[in-house]
């Protein structure tokens, strides 16, 4: 394993007094035990990807045979994607097929990591970009008051986690986004090595002393600045440098690529990592998606399965012990596209979606959901593809399942009815026995001439 | 279209930044208690990130204080004391100044128009015609030159944000920017921007909300960016309409989802409350054939790169928009000017747009009188030619203008101009100071979603917003970056000499008022003593040395963020 873990000197050594008074006391029990010693500890990483812009899920995953096959080419006579030929869809079983610039993640649909669930997605009545992400991340559908973000409400009520920890929560880019709204441990960065106090080679270090004293406090703009200095510490101390993939894992040029790399990289840190979340933006496609198999929208899906392969590839050190398998990434975006294509080679907002889950404890290979159709009358509002799973039956899964944390009523309040649909292995079970060498994905093989 | 832009800038930095574009989304907030109170958690303590200080909420600043930091991108030296000498009483001047500064015209503004020359624009002066024509149609010189009117923009509006004594208008075209706002880096808005900013934005700024809508309407800008340049008849393209209503006009808070148009309820004028789906396709039928003329081959069409009603391509049925029936076969252009006047005059778009401006000009939340009495002379006035001015004019005169600071925080644009302004620096935008700025999160023109920038702190105060802000400042103040150019100590009196007086007088003039809370002026004086006696005269290479450090920890401070 090539991970550079941070030595407690060389941590002590480069850090605040106040993070390393804090953390000085717990560190042998804490975010640097290997994974799997400390035991009484969930450290289960979450990694949520959000596809800004509403993604086109009726070609995403679509259906290539029967009626339904029927009712999607009369409505997409040009952005269909074809059953056969050049640029087919990946069939996935007799009924649906996947789209082709999706091939990076095929090798971990078959072998069990990557699950998809079909129709799934916010239960409200909004075709609104902007209202539609806010109920997700809030986890609040239908309402915009909340203060918190889910997953800064899952951060505050596991109860499984240790006492303190480094580094909990990355946003992984500019800004801090709205599933982590409130969070104060919260760190958002682009890429580690940026990621420094700058200034006089004198100087600098005093005044970031003297800011530490000035953002004291307990307000919002205070807590803020300590934030950003705790966070300066800790990543200057756990001191990133370069960093190389593991296993050849190649990374999608781009923010996306980049991001994803800052996930693994802070990951592999061990600096006590459990929930990420990631930007993908691009999705709104009113217009010039291209045709079915390539263009605009091809491309976006291709940088996104590129980018999760990569980051499984990356991740996947191999064993018991390997990152994947505590790894669980879900895929969501506001919304689904209208099935009817529009006059632009485009389609306008719509509901139901396809969302996607990864990961070293999924019970992958397989769709999940219940299909509602794409007659007319079972079309949501008769235009769109209906929700038939709430999206958070699916982060509600992961949350008992993998996170071990049950506690439905804080993190989504008001949701009710919560069963699983059994996508991923509970913490409680025994891992399956794989040997993860023979399944290794398809982005790993690039090695023939 | 499909933001972002397939095209991207020349610099480093910006187009990585179009990943999380759509993250920064305004968030609502109000009382209501959705969330119960987290269950008990024995393990993870709160006390990680609470410090032990308790910190009593900011004091009130000088109104004059509140004014140039609300109405302007911050003082500059002598600003504050220019206020003051504005009238007897904290109400004549601030009446004073809002309407010195309602009236651009009337501002001698000689230094920046002076700046701007210096720039030698070549597309500032440029007709939208002449625009199209240079830059798109007969443009052989690249991607750089297309995107010339679009840049030259940005230098300008920073170079007016620093130097402009209009600034309660760069605030307000700002503001606008960001409502109506498209992404300047896409292949036709960037050629066309310079008409954007100039004859849209800012010719309306301070006008009539109807107008500056139909001038959006019919901009090239919008009609690429949004996708209204292809809404034909028989597949219609709704992605203007939805953004028209939804973020432009009643805004999301009157969005009632998908329901039958013909159960909502109406108001005591028999206006319906809000609008539904239904009413953002009937808007997209009606603004079918608003596109523009620019085609080779299709008759009737030239390569003007203009506004272009084009009736073959115009559904010509009847259409019922918000319980208002609309006949088929209306005249030219009715049937979209038709749902602008409804949209205008609707008691929620007031509202919307009362309150948005209040948000910027006030706090994050607004109370509710003042929104209300602005969108009352948004009612009353809406069809003056100075609507906007009088809504703004109502806003800034309010009770919670004067008695509101610090519920904001500044956006990085407003941080940098203020830094460069407080500092009296002698600044000229280069492309390393762009590339500087826009790692702090706000590339101007380049935000990728219709909703535009957030005017929200939860939306600025992560970890990397703080941090890069702190190494701009550190970058500015130690000369680091091309065309910016920064002397403190020429500007102190030279009787300025211990550290106890060379913090009162950077602190005074920085912030207007005493650091808060009050110890923090000892951190100051601590980091520029570093260990001397503070009554006693620092030696000239110390005084020379630290000065400029010290400046930029007071910029870096908690009191220096906020808005």
């Amino acid at each position: 394993m090539s991970s550079k873990k941070l030595s407690r000197r060389q941590f002590l050594v480069g850090c605040s007094s106040a993070i390393a008074a804090m953390a000085g006391a717990r560190l042998t029990s804490l975010a640097f035990a290997n994974p799997g010693e400390s035991g009484a500890y969930n450290e289960d990483i979450l990694v949520v990807v959000f596809l800004r812009g509403g993604w086109d899920a009726m070609n995403v995953v679509m259906p290539v045979s029967g009626e339904d096959r029927g009712h999607y080419e009369a409505a997409r006579s040009e952005l269909q994607v074809p059953v056969s030929g050049e640029g087919a869809a990946i069939h996935l079983d007799n009924q649906f097929g996947m789209h082709p610039a999706m091939a990076p993640l095929y090798d971990l649909y078959t072998n069990k990591n990557l699950a998809i669930v079909q129709a799934a997605g916010l239960t409200s009545d909004t075709r609104s970009h902007f209202d539609a992400m806010q109920y997700i991340e809030l986890g609040t559908p239908g309402q915009k008051s909340a203060t918190t973000g889910w997953i800064t409400r899952h951060l505050e009520s596991a109860p499984n986690l240790p006492p303190s920890i480094l580094l909990p929560a990355l946003s992984a880019g500019n800004s801090q986004t709205m599933s982590l709204l409130g969070s104060y441990e919260t760190v958002a960065m682009d890429s580690p090595g940026d990621f420094s106090f700058t200034g006089d080679w004198y100087y600098k270090d005093l005044q970031r002393a003297a800011l530490r004293n000035l953002y004291q406090g307990d307000s919002w703009l205070f807590q803020a600045g300590i934030q950003t200095l705790d966070a300066v510490d800790l990543i200057e101390s756990a001191n990133p440098g370069d960093y190389t993939p593991a296993n050849g894992a190649v990374y999608p040029g781009g923010s996306f690529g980049s991001n994803l790399q800052t996930i693994a990289q802070m990951i592999k840190l061990d600096v006590g990592l459990r929930v990420a979340t990631i930007d993908l933006g691009g999705w709104d496609t009113h217009e010039g998606q291209g045709d079915g198999s390539e263009g605009y929208f091809a491309d976006l899906l291709a940088n996104l399965s590129q980018g999760m392969a990569a980051l499984y590839t990356d991740l996947d050190t191999g064993g018991a012990s390997s990152y994947t398998s505590r790894m669980t990434m879900v895929v969501i975006s506001e919304f689904g596209r209208r099935l009817r294509e529009n006059a632009n080679h485009g389609t306008d907002h719509g509901h139901g979606s396809t969302m996607l889950v990864l990961g070293g404890q999924v019970n992958g290979g397989q769709l999940y959901g219940d299909w509602p159709g794409l007659g007319v009358d079972q079309l949501y509002d008769r235009a769109d593809l209906a929700v038939s799973t709430d999206y958070r039956r699916i982060l509600s899964e992961i949350l008992i399942s993998r996170l071990g944390n049950s506690n439905l009523d804080y993190v989504f309040p008001g949701y009710q009815g919560y069963q699983p649909m059994g996508l991923v292995r509970s913490i409680d079970e025994p891992p399956p026995i794989l040997n993860q060498k023979i399944y290794l994905p398809g982005v790993m093989r690039q090695v023939e001439p | 279209m499909t933001y972002p832009a397939k095209q991207s800038r020349l610099s480093r930095r910006s187009v990585l930044k179009l990943g999380g574009m759509l993250g920064a989304v305004p968030i609502g907030k109000s009382l209501d208690k959705v969330v119960a109170p987290p269950p008990p958690n024995p393990l993870r303590s709160p006390e990680r990130w609470l410090s032990s200080r308790l910190v009593e909420p900011l004091p009130l600043p000088p109104l004059e204080v509140i004014a140039l930091n609300h109405l302007a991108f911050g003082p500059r030296p002598g600003d504050l004391e220019s206020f003051r000498n504005l009238g007897a009483t904290d109400e004549q001047r601030l009446i004073a100044f809002a309407d010195q500064q309602l009236n651009p015209a009337s501002i001698l503004d000689s230094a920046c128009d002076a700046r701007l020359i210096n720039e030698n624009f070549q597309t500032m002066q440029k007709s939208l015609e002449q625009l199209w024509a240079d830059h798109v149609v007969n443009n052989d010189q690249g991607w750089e030159y297309r995107m010339l009117p679009l840049t030259e923009s940005e230098r300008a509006a920073w170079i007016r944000a620093v130097y402009s004594k209009r600034q309660l208008f760069e605030i307000l075209a700002d503001f606008w920017h960001n409502h109506f706002n498209v992404y300047g880096w896409h292949s036709y808005v960037g050629p066309v921007f310079v008409h954007y900013d100039r004859d849209v934005i800012r010719a309306n700024a301070l006008g009539n909300f109807r107008q500056m809508l139909e001038d959006v309407a019919k901009s090239t800008a919008m009609l690429y960016y949004l996708d209204n340049y292809i809404n034909q008849v028989g597949g219609f393209n709704e992605n203007w309409a939805r953004e028209l209503l939804e973020l432009h006009s009643l805004g999301a808070e009157n969005y009632l989802g998908v329901m039958d148009p013909f159960s909502v309820p109406v108001d005591e004028n028999g206006l319906p409350v809000g609008y539904v789906d239904n009413d953002v396709y009937e808007a997209a039928r009606c603004f079918t054939g608003w596109r523009l003329d620019y085609s080779s081959w299709e008759p009737g069409v030239g390569q003007s790169g203009t506004f272009l009603y084009y009736p073959d391509w115009h559904d010509r049925a009847n259409k019922f928009f918000m319980q208002k029936y609309l006949p088929a076969d209306q005249a030219p252009l009715k049937d979209g000017l038709d749902v602008l006047d409804a949209i205008a005059a609707h008691p929620g778009t007031a509202r919307h747009i009362a309150r948005k401006l209040a948000r910027r000009l006030i706090s994050d939340n607004p109370p509710e009188e003042v929104v209300a009495a602005a969108a009352a002379v948004f009612i009353s006035h809406v069809d003056s030619p100075d609507q906007l001015k009088r809504v703004v004019r109502v806003i800034i005169l309010s009770d919670a203008f004067r008695t509101t600071f610090g519920d904001k925080i500044k956006r990085p644009f407003e941080c940098a101009a203020s830094i460069l302004r407080i500092t009296n620096a002698d600044f000229i935008p280069s492309n390393e100071f762009s590339w500087n700025s826009d790692d702090m999160g706000q590339p101007l023109f380049s935000y990728g979603a219709p909703n535009g920038y957030s005017d929200e702190k939860e939306d600025w105060t992560g970890t990397t917003s703080l941090l890069q802000r702190w190494q701009l400042t550190n970058a500015l103040l130690e000369g680091w970056i091309e065309g910016s150019v920064i002397d403190l100590v020429s500007q102190m009196p030279s009787s300025v000499r211990t550290p106890n007086a060379i913090a009162d007088f950077w602190i005074n003039r920085i912030l207007g008022r005493p650091m808060h809370p009050a110890e923090n002026r000892q951190e100051i004086v601590e980091f520029i003593a570093q260990g001397r006696n503070p009554d006693f005269d620092l030696p000239d290479d110390m005084r020379i040395e630290r000065t400029p450090r010290m400046v930029a920890l007071i910029l870096m401070s908690p009191d220096f963020q906020y808005r």
